[in-house]
């Protein structure tokens, strides 16, 4: 298992495209959290454990492909949507778990909740001095008790989300997304990104 | 596929999925046979086909999923 690189399933032509994958395949691979399913093997009978292991906050990622994809374009606007604080992935007491699945795949679990944050920090350094690009929207409080299995709690998960919502602070925050989304100007190049990647890197130890 | 349209597929997956437990949890506590069950008849519906390719071809300025 190697969570470090991962794999982007891609709907559009691309340099490296994942030849001949399926919505649904591609759908099951990101879905495959080891406590949970089975893994999936997709194409020449490459496994795919999870798609949120190693990379629960792809921003990062994004930023590398959008400057693939469009090397000559600016940035507007880049809004990242949370699902909740620290421990909503809920993995549950590692004693019970410990006895189905690995250890280190328990630690990696646990590492996901801080992964989304550390990788949220780094966005606000690398965009510090770019105002009102990059957002990011995450309920903060009541979904810590919530399993990712836990679909009857679906009511809990919406009047939290709506508390959030109503707060005065992410009022503004929204409206600054809205008007960032509409406006045809932009402000960050991708060049920008290019030459501040290593500087970026040697920040972050990933 | 709407915002609306999707939420409602998810809640609709979430509790097929989540509400079926293996008896016996071996490789994973739910069933992924199930899970990609569930997935096939998402797919089939917004795109007529279960095993529609993810690349998409023409135009691809309209969000499909």
């Amino acid at each position: 298992m190697n969570a470090n690189i991962p794999v982007l399933f891609r709907s559009y032509q691309s340099r490296e495209t994942h030849s001949g994958c399926k919505i649904w395949e591609a759908a099951r691979a990101t879905s495959a959290v080891p406590t949970l399913f089975k893994h999936i093997e997709i194409g020449n009978k490459q496994p795919f454990i999870d798609g949120g292991l190693g990379c629960n906050n792809p921003s990062k990622l994004l930023l590398k492909e959008a400057k693939v994809v469009f090397p000559t374009h600016q940035i507007g606007c880049l809004v990242s949507i949370g699902t909740g604080h620290a421990e909503v992935i809920g993995i549950g007491k590692p004693g019970f778990f410990q006895q189905i699945v690995p250890t280190d795949v328990i630690d990696a679990l646990k590492a996901i909740s801080t992964d989304c944050e550390t990788t949220h920090e780094d966005m606000l350094f690398f965009f510090s001095n770019s105002l009102n690009i990059y957002f990011r929207i995450n309920v903060e409080q009541g979904m810590q008790g919530i399993k990712l299995s836990e679909w009857e709690k679906i009511a809990n998960v919406e009047a939290h989300t709506m508390q959030y919502l109503r707060k005065e602070e992410v009022g503004e925050k929204l409206t600054l997304v809205i008007n960032a989304i509409k406006s045809q100007k932009t402000h960050f190049m991708m060049e920008q990104f290019g030459m501040k990647k290593n500087k970026l890197c040697n920040q972050i130890k990933v | 596929m709407g915002v609306d349209t999707a939420i409602d597929a998810y809640n609709n997956l979430t509790e097929q999925v989540f509400s079926d437990p293996k008896r016996w949890p071996g490789d994973g506590r739910f069933k992924a046979t199930k899970l990609e069950e569930v997935i096939k008849s998402v797919v089939r519906d917004v795109t007529g086909d279960s095993e529609a390719p993810l690349l998409e071809v023409g135009d691809t300025s309209v969000c499909r999923m």
